[in-house]
């Protein structure tokens, strides 16, 4: 819906801010060109008018656009993919065009250096130019010997004026000479000059170029003796020198290349009667140019075919006929061309006056001679290293036609710029070969090719009328008009996206971008690593397949993923929801979940994604944000909230929101008409066939991993899952099945943005306990410049503006700004800086920093959220501190938003400045206290979390404190049965339990809880309360994994019946091998027991799996027992899915109840008897059970005394709250505390794990400082003015205050620097006005009010 | 009266509004110049006096935005 540029920011947010250049493989054009023109470029730019830099690609490898404009074959053309579209490119021709709009001789003489080694160059045709060109240009002498009297070579006497006007390459040549090479005419190899003769002169290496000017002889007697048998070369070329004026009666031409059409048209023009062209097969073997053979067509040429001289008929030595035998077309011949065979006894007589052989033409090096010491090879051409182009004699190469044989001008164009890079490499003493293998350059990712790309005639150039074209050698070709020109060259369907046409280089004022960086590759690095971690994450998937949902037919059918950008501010509509199609805004949306995902039968993916039925309706609520009277609907199968806080977004989204929820599977989508709009049919719940429209359909697509991502897991040889996610254990969670290889994020399981960053931080720790002893090993100390004492000077401020390029000076007059500046108190230096954050603005405002003596600094210029950090890097080298300092955002508040007032905007410059200035003349540097961070741990809760936790702590070597309040460590592992995975818990928990108590580090302290915490962040003292009395223990860090209690029900009939269980009993069962579960005939479990309801509004997230699992396992024990889960939706999300599946096939049958008509429970004799609804068939059934097992809700402990001790947040549920839902699901707000286990909310055994590693993570990032560093700008207490009111210490969110307790200012209230975040609540809250804000004084922000 | 412009004076926190008015720019959204903004560490610094002597001193509207 946007355009995006080949140089682009993914987006406004992205971090790191940085632009990039899309690239994908070369364009075929480019790759196409034997002489590496840049086609797409050159293209590009004349699409775009500028028609002089087009020439500037052009000439970059390629001297002569003008002459290969006109004749070259292009095989870009036969490679460019418009042809998929209408028809190629005219690339040539376009190529031709800007060649006649710029003279050559116009473009600027790039600056050369000069060097004193001289090169010969034998030849002045395409090769031996170009290598001219291209060594002239890295400074060498060169002189080009030609043995005849004009330059160019074939392209001037082999090719007829009519085609390539002599003047269009005699300014191409002339371009050449402007470079310095000198070119000496009329001299001849072996007469006039040898090899040795050049040597001698001092020429230290020489390039042949000597084409193929010797004809190839028909060899029938009488060829070399008969009068007007002229060869088609020779022909031609004194045709072109004028040796030859004339020609009379008719003229027949034996060939088929563009030499025998060339002689036709020439002999044509110079006056014969009627031209013949003998060709012994048939047009479609031709070797000339189509357009060629068309033209000569044109022209009246007699075109014969299948005919092949046998004999020159000759009368007294003058010719009068050949005579010719008819060819049929045999088998095909090594060059696949059908053999023409001759047919016995068809002789017969072409009458003819003049006779032009042109069957081929080969090098003639004859000059040459042994001693010289240069192999030629059996055909007669020099024999050359086909990388190098270098001869077997050192110094000496050869290229284009001598080398290959008669071929294309551009070939022996690209042989030439080789040649001259090995003769600059080979003078400058390098390796000549280096880095230029021929790679073979993979061709199969482009740019899409545009499905609304209009199919447009390709542009033909107008050509002189036909009785001018006969009569004269006047150029037939016109060339384009600019308006042909430019519609061509937007045809292009920029295949590389970037066309390296360099602008951006030119464009670039920070020279952040050059030649080098644009051309930047994939680079092989090896690294000595002891652990690696993969988070590779996973591709959305592509509904492509899906046919029946018409994605990428139906413009208005889009991914959830393209949802998220519509309704993004910085997407391509800016937040403006709009349908793809005719950018109206949709009035009704539908979203079809699991696509993509639980979906075995049109894609691989068995597996629930996840995410999905969340992000679903996210989107839902922000379009209904965007506009209120959206109709929006959410199709799904199974609603899956089971994260924190979910189940109520869900039930807002519903109730609050107004979004609907449809359970059904939609099949197919309807176009209506033209319109967009789409027409989709679904069956309700109660059987109902429903027909609707919609404006717009978001699929809400799942994860899936990438073919590459298989590959790369084969590398490390990692086994991957069902659904090739990473294998892992539960136990494990982040480790691979290769040791010291760990997974993070989507690639071991789709998962949400907490989970993934929980497993980060847990596969950080399990690589950080491998490589424990490396701690430290391979860090560098910085060198700590001494600050100046500023206390008591008078301010000397300094101001830095920065234009920013042209984003801040293109508005602002940056000139009066520094006028303006001179004139505010206390200003002692003023200048302004292209760039004030590059790197030697920021050497050179160190230096004038202390050469004058500053002792206050503002920069005007972008925002501080991002530079501020740089500039007082720059006061600390300066010996400043750093917090003398301020900066004014001129950029991202002023020039970027009043572009169209340039007066204003200087105006408010000033004033921000005014501002900015009166401030920090007001600013005190301020202290950074380092405080030491004890390196003892305390973790309380011994379950599976608190374990995980301590373990991972001691074994990266730090003492941790493991605080268990029963008398035995495991919490609620101790009464499970079985992971979803089939994993025996109990044996699984007994391992963990002798890993901890074996652990040297940790000191477990059973039947024992916390009594008191004092301290903060580094330095905290807890005592432990047991028995056996009180210990007091001091810790820098701690971690709460208090766990979470089975609900225990008051529904149900739970506590009448000992067939009525909950799941944790079942599984007790289950250990014990109990009789009551082997032999169960009806086993019924009945899920979201106390969870999902009003009083407790959230997902248990564990028991569906459980259920699931359970129920498998009494399928398994009693293969016949009837197995019923009542369900509201199943939540078995990721790959647990797949026991969703197999509980099915198993023969479980799923009954899905809704809340408002939950199952009823009856305790009889013979059993429990459950009556509930069908779902399917809309009838009551009641079931007799012989045991029934309620999925009760994970129910917090409340440790409301715990909150308190470490002034943590709970959340109406009594889960803890975490310092953030996203990405720090694993700390608290308040430093130093951590959390992990189900006290954060209900996990799965392998979730608890690793988010007791992520604790751990997060602890040791604290611990491994060794000291915390206190920030400058917080809030101090002025104990004098002090009233003692408390309020302080009531309102701080991160418990900084608290009172004195003893000596003068007992009562009275401080601040701890290291808990004080700086916000500055106390300050404003303060009734006595004793409380400061360092860097946010009153007076300072008073000071800028009153300059406003 | 019609040329009048109102002078605004805009507290904004650090960590929300300040942000935004960075991405304003970024999106290179166009709005009127009559604003000045004072970057604050988060609403809780703002004391009503400073809305008091932004008016005192010739503000004519106060925006307060975190």
């Amino acid at each position: 819906m946007g355009n995006r540029t080949a140089v682009f920011k993914p987006y406004a947010q992205a971090v790191p801010g940085a632009f990039s250049i899309s690239k994908k493989d070369k364009s075929p054009c480019t790759n196409a060109c034997p002489g590496n023109v840049n086609a797409h470029g050159y293209v590009s730019m004349i699409g775009e008018g500028k028609y002089k830099e087009a020439m500037e690609i052009i000439t970059r490898t390629l001297p002569m656009p003008g002459v290969l404009g006109r004749i070259c074959p292009h095989p870009c053309e036969d490679a460019c993919r418009r042809a998929q579209v209408d028809s190629p490119l005219s690339i040539c021709t376009l190529k031709r065009f800007a060649a006649d709009q710029v003279d050559i001789n116009d473009l600027t003489v790039p600056e050369i250096t000069p060097r004193d080694e001289k090169v010969a160059i034998i030849g002045a045709g395409p090769a031996g130019l170009t290598a001219a060109y291209f060594l002239a240009l890295d400074g060498f002498n060169v002189t080009i010997f030609e043995a005849l009297p004009v330059g160019g070579g074939m392209l001037r006497v082999g090719i007829p004026d009519y085609r390539l006007p002599p003047s269009v390459l005699e300014k191409e040549i002339a371009w050449v000479q402007k470079l310095g090479v000198e070119i000496q005419y009329d001299t001849v190899m072996g007469k006039d000059i040898t090899v040795d003769s050049l040597t001698e002169e001092g020429f230290k290496s020489i390039f042949f170029g000597i084409g193929c000017h010797k004809d190839i002889k028909l060899g029938l007697p009488g060829e070399d003796e008969v009068e007007n048998v002229i060869p088609g070369v020779k022909f031609l070329r004194d045709a072109a020198l004028g040796d030859m004026k004339e020609i009379k009666g008719n003229v027949a031409i034996v060939g088929g290349g563009d030499v025998a059409i060339d002689a036709a048209r020439t002999a044509l023009r110079m006056g014969a009667d009627k031209v013949s062209i003998l060709y012994r097969r048939t047009e479609a073997e031709m070797p000339a140019r189509d357009e060629e053979i068309e033209d000569a067509k044109e022209e009246d040429v007699d075109i014969q075919f299948l005919r092949a001289p046998v004999e020159i008929v000759a009368e007294n030595g003058k010719l009068t006929g050949i005579k010719c035998i008819q060819m049929e077309l045999g088998e095909p011949d090594e060059s696949g061309r059908r053999r023409p065979v001759p047919i016995e006894g068809s002789e017969f007589i072409v009458d003819a006056d003049v006779l032009i052989p042109a069957i081929g033409q080969k090098s003639d090096a004859s000059f040459l001679k042994n001693t010289d010491g240069i192999n030629l090879n059996r055909w007669g051409n020099f024999d050359v290293d086909q990388i190098t182009y270098q001869t077997s004699r050192e110094g000496v190469f050869a290229g284009g036609d001598a080398e290959t044989g008669a071929s294309i001008a551009i070939a022996a164009v690209g042989a030439g710029r080789e040649a001259a890079i090995s003769i600059s490499r080979y003078l400058k003493g390098e390796d000549m070969a280096a880095g230029r293998e021929k790679l073979e350059i993979p061709q199969q990712n482009f740019n899409a090719i545009p499905q609304k790309a209009k199919k447009i005639p390709r542009a033909h150039m107008a050509r002189i009328p036909m009785d001018q074209r006969k009569s004269g050698f006047t150029e037939v070709e016109l060339g384009f008009t600019e308006e042909q020109a430019r519609q061509e060259a937007d045809k292009c369907i920029d295949c590389m996206v970037c066309c390296e046409c360099l602008e951006c280089v030119k464009a670039c004022g920070a020279k952040a971008l050059t030649k080098e960086t644009h051309e930047e590759k994939d680079r092989e690095l090896e690294l000595n690593v002891g652990s690696v971690v993969i988070s590779s994450g996973f591709s959305p998937y592509s509904p492509k397949n899906l046919d029946f949902l018409g994605y990428e037919h139906r413009p208005n059918v889009i991914t959830s993923l393209q949802f998220e950008r519509l309704l993004s501010a910085s997407g391509p509509t800016e937040g403006h929801v709009v349908r793809p199609s005719d950018h109206k805004e949709p009035k009704k949306i539908a979203w079809f979940q699991c696509v993509g995902s639980r979906e075995n039968n049109r894609c691989d993916n068995a597996h629930c994604s996840s995410v999905c039925c969340m992000y679903a309706i996210k989107e839902a609520v922000i379009a209904k944000e965007h506009d209120p009277d959206l109709d929006a609907s959410i199709f799904f199968m199974d609603m899956r909230t089971f994260g924190k806080e979910f189940e109520k977004y869900y039930i807002e989204a519903k109730e609050k929101h107004g979004v609907k929820f449809i359970r059904s599977r939609v099949h197919t989508i309807n176009p209506v008409g033209d319109s967009g709009d789409l027409e989709i049919r679904y069956v309700k719940e109660n059987g109902e066939l429903i027909v609707d429209i919609f404006d717009m359909i978001v699929l809400s697509i799942g994860l899936e991993i990438s073919p590459e991502l298989k590959k790369l897991a084969k590398q490390f040889n990692i086994e991957l899952t069902q659904g090739s996610f990473a294998q892992t254990a539960t136990m494990n969670p982040v480790e691979t099945t290769t040791p010291g290889v760990f997974v993070c994020g989507a690639f071991q399981g789709p998962k949400d943005i907490p989970q993934a960053v929980v497993d980060a931080s847990a596969a950080a720790t399990a690589a950080g306990e491998l490589l424990a002893p490396a701690r430290n090993t391979l860090t560098k100390t910085r060198e700590i410049v001494p600050e100046r004492n500023v206390i008591g000077e008078r301010p000397r401020i300094g101001a830095f503006i920065c234009h920013c390029g042209a984003n801040i000076a293109g508005v602002v007059d940056i000139q009066a700004l520094k006028e303006y500046i001179q004139t505010l108190p206390y200003i002692e230096y003023v200048e302004s800086n292209l760039y004030s954050c590059s790197q030697d603005t920021q050497t050179n405002m160190t230096e004038i920093i202390k050469k004058h003596n500053l002792n206050r600094i503002v920069v005007a210029a972008c925002t501080p959220k991002t530079h501020e950090p740089l500039f007082q890097e720059t006061l600390i080298n300066a010996g400043l501190n750093k917090y003398l300092f301020e900066m004014v955002n001129i950029r991202n508040h002023v020039s970027w938003v009043h572009k169209a007032n340039p007066d204003q905007a200087t105006e408010k410059a000033k004033e921000l400045i005014r501002m900015s200035v009166t401030k920090v003349g007001l600013k005190a540097p301020l202290k950074e206290a380092k405080l030491n961070v004890n390196q003892n741990a305390l973790v309380v809760g011994g379950g599976i979390a608190g374990m995980s936790t301590a373990l991972s702590l001691a074994r990266q070597g730090y003492h941790t404190h493991l605080v268990e309040k029963e008398d035995r460590l495991g919490g609620q592992a101790l009464n499970l049965y079985k992971t979803w995975k089939g994993e025996d818990i109990q044996q699984m928990l007994d391992e963990m339990v002798q890993q901890v108590g074996s652990e040297e580090n940790i000191q477990v302290h059973l039947s024992s809880t916390i009594s008191q915490v004092d301290g903060f962040v580094g330095n905290f003292k807890s005592v432990i309360s047991s028995k056996d009395g009180e210990e007091v223990v001091e810790h820098g860090v701690a971690n709460i994994s208090t766990g979470a209690t089975e609900y225990k029900p008051i529904e149900y009939c739970y506590g009448n019946s000992p067939r009525v269980l909950t799941s944790l009993e079942l599984d007790q069962k289950m250990m014990a091998n109990d009789p009551m579960v082997n032999s169960v005939e009806c086993a019924v479990f009945i899920q979201c027991v106390g969870s999902r309801e009003p009083d407790r509004p959230y997902c248990s997230r564990v028991c569906c799996t459980h259920s699931v699992e359970s129920a498998l396992e009494v399928k398994k024990r009693n293969p016949d027992a009837a197995v019923i889960v009542l369900y509201r939706d199943i939540r078995t999300y990721g790959e647990r899915e797949r026991k969703y599946i197999e509980a099915r096939k198993a023969g479980v049958i799923f009954i899905r109840y809704s809340l408002d008509n939950k199952p009823t429970v009856r305790v009889e004799e013979e059993g429990v008897i459950i009556n509930t609804t069908d779902h399917v068939l809309g009838q009551p059934v009641e079931i007799e059970a012989d045991v029934l097992t309620l999925a009760t809700a994970i129910v917090p402990r409340k440790e409301e005394a715990l909150a308190q001790y470490f002034k943590v947040p709970m959340n109406a549920d009594g889960f803890f709250i975490e310092r953030h839902a996203k990405l720090g699901p694993s700390e608290f707000a308040t430093d130093g505390v951590f959390l992990s286990g189900l006290a954060h909310y209900p996990k799965p055994i392998d979730e608890a794990v690793a988010q007791g590693k992520a604790a751990a993570s997060r602890a040791v990032a604290l611990l491994a400082q060794g000291t915390v560093t206190t920030n400058g700008e917080v809030a101090s207490i002025e104990p004098m003015s002090c009233s003692s009111c408390g309020t302080c210490v009531s309102v701080c969110p991160y418990s900084a205050p608290s009172f004195i307790e003893e000596g003068r200012f007992a009562g009275k209230s401080e601040i701890n620097a290291a808990l004080c975040k700086g916000c500055g609540l106390c300050v404003s809250s303060c009734r006595s006005g004793a409380i400061h804000l360092n860097g946010y004084d009153n007076d300072q922000i008073f000071a800028m009010i009153g300059v406003v | 009266m019609s040329k009048w412009e109102p002078k605004i004076i805009a507290f904004l926190c650090n960590w929300c509004s300040y942000g935004a008015a960075d991405l304003a720019g970024v999106s290179r959204m166009q709005y009127p110049a009559n604003i000045r903004v004072v970057r604050i560490p988060c609403t809780g610094r703002l004391s009503p006096k400073f809305i008091l002597s932004a008016f005192m001193n010739g503000a004519d509207g106060i925006w307060v935005s975190g």
